[in-house]
């Protein structure tokens, strides 16, 4: 291949363009990105260093409503239907004689997300075979469907094992809020975007406890680090004295928020 | 039938014989004016391509303009997001923090049945009094003794409960009962 004097001029004068251009587009980058995004202050907390875990022991629970009522206020979640943990009253009746069945009809309430407690069942006390209270929150999956289905990448698993929202990236589709099969999420009607449990971030990453734990009476809740584990650490006792369960576990989500005293009723 | 086959067979072949001397010629034509030989790309295909690659190419600029710096930090989500998730001051401030003035009405309580009790959760949040010891704490309108002991069919065995209205019909359980204690008598 023959050059020319222009030709060869004019590739090397490219190059040389090219190979002055790049540290202008990355100083013209780092302008625009510093009008985008605001980068707030490190705190010192490693993701990559916590995997947190959540138990609920049913046989616990009173159902006093504690857990919710902390929830909404700790995460300033706005008034109404929206909660990020709530509580269900499992009521399963007793079957009717001689139908050959061992249980009657399953009955789920949650009036007010039980923040208030739970007023008598309408069920008279006679009828009923089982009944009991069952905490519920964001299951934290392993593979979780809200993180698949975003599509503006808004919503992620981070490394320590939360699945959080981006409220910068969220675009309020509500895809998240279909795919979650624990019905988990809400569209925040104050800002528009998905929301859900985040385990209280901003406290466990400062050393506390989520609001719901910290507020439990009866320790029915348990809340641990697989990382860093305690000394008498509470999520080694509840597996140590509990038969563990996950919800809805054909589902192939891996929830990291397990059960024990539950029936296979609950969903 | 067999006089028509022929005919067409005729009529057939001529027009083929025609047509491909006309066409012949009208390459032949074009190609005298100045035509694009067939190998050649068409200019609305080249059109097309530059389209495409113009497509790109701004996509790629605006791609490396405008992704966050802590885009692919941890994953497929902008890193920043868990720093600014962290940022929201907490509103339950801890029982270690309570434990830091009242000491002594924790020790008291660490005694009694009421031990796994939250202080909270009787006596609502308290970030904003461990900050400043002056904001008094918020009182829950809700009673917190029936909140828990009221029977409910749904409640454990285990657990204490009363009936209200056969229990007492006064408005003060701490006539009879110590919240801290519940064992002792006041």
């Amino acid at each position: 291949m023959s050059l020319s004097r222009r030709s060869l001029i004019a590739k090397v004068g490219a190059t040389l363009a090219g190979v002055l251009a790049a540290p202008v587009a990355r100083t013209a980058k780092a302008a625009v990105q510093k009008i985008l995004v605001s980068t707030g202050a490190a705190r010192g907390y490693d993701p990559t260093k916590h995997k947190w875990v959540m138990a609920i022991d049913a046989n616990r629970c009173i159902g006093c409503g504690l857990c919710a009522e902390a929830c909404k206020k700790e995460n300033h979640v706005p008034e109404g239907p929206y909660y990020r943990t709530w509580i269900e009253r499992y009521i399963i009746t007793k079957p009717r004689p001689g139908s050959g069945v061992a249980r009657g009809e399953t009955l789920v309430d949650c009036p007010e997300g039980g923040m208030h407690g739970f007023p008598e069942p309408t069920v008279p006390k006679e009828e009923i075979q089982h009944s009991f209270f069952v905490p519920k929150l964001c299951n934290l999956c392993e593979h979780s469907p809200c993180v698949q289905v975003c599509p503006v990448g808004a919503t992620f698993d981070a490394p320590d094992g939360a699945v959080l929202i981006d409220p910068k990236y969220c675009i309020g589709c509500g895809f998240c809020i279909q795919a979650c099969p624990y019905g988990c999420r809400f569209l925040n009607p104050v800002t528009k975007t998905a929301e859900k449990c985040t385990l209280c971030y901003h406290r466990i990453t400062r050393g506390l406890k989520p609001a719901c734990v910290e507020v439990c009476p009866t320790q029915s809740r348990v809340f641990g680090d697989l990382k860093n584990p305690v000394p008498d650490d509470p999520i080694q006792h509840f597996y140590e004295n509990n038969k563990v369960q996950a919800l809805k576990p054909h589902l192939g989500t891996e929830p990291r928020v397990f059960y024990a005293g539950i029936d296979k009723e609950v969903r | 039938m067999e006089e028509k086959r022929p005919l067409g067979e005729d009529f057939n072949a001529s027009d083929s014989e025609n047509a491909e001397t006309t066409a012949d010629n009208e390459r032949l034509a074009s190609n005298q004016k100045g035509w694009r030989p067939v190998n050649k790309m068409p200019p609305q295909v080249l059109r097309l391509f530059l389209l495409a690659f113009g497509i790109v190419v701004s996509y790629s600029i605006a791609r490396y303009f405008l992704t966050p710096p802590s885009f692919r930090q941890y994953g497929w989500f902008r890193g920043e997001a868990i720093t600014e998730l962290q940022a929201r001051e907490p509103v339950f401030a801890g029982k270690k923090a309570c434990e830091e003035c009242h000491s002594d009405e924790m020790a008291k309580l660490l005694k009694h049945e009421h031990k796994t009790l939250s202080c909270e959760g009787c006596h609502g949040p308290g970030q904003a009094h461990a900050d400043n010891p002056d904001v008094k704490i918020g009182q829950q309108n809700y009673s917190p003794c029936v909140r828990c002991h009221e029977a409910n069919p749904s409640r454990p065995k285990w657990h204490k409960q009363i009936v209200l209205k056969n229990h007492y019909t006064g408005s003060k359980c701490t006539e009879c009962h110590v919240p801290h204690a519940p064992s002792e008598v006041p």
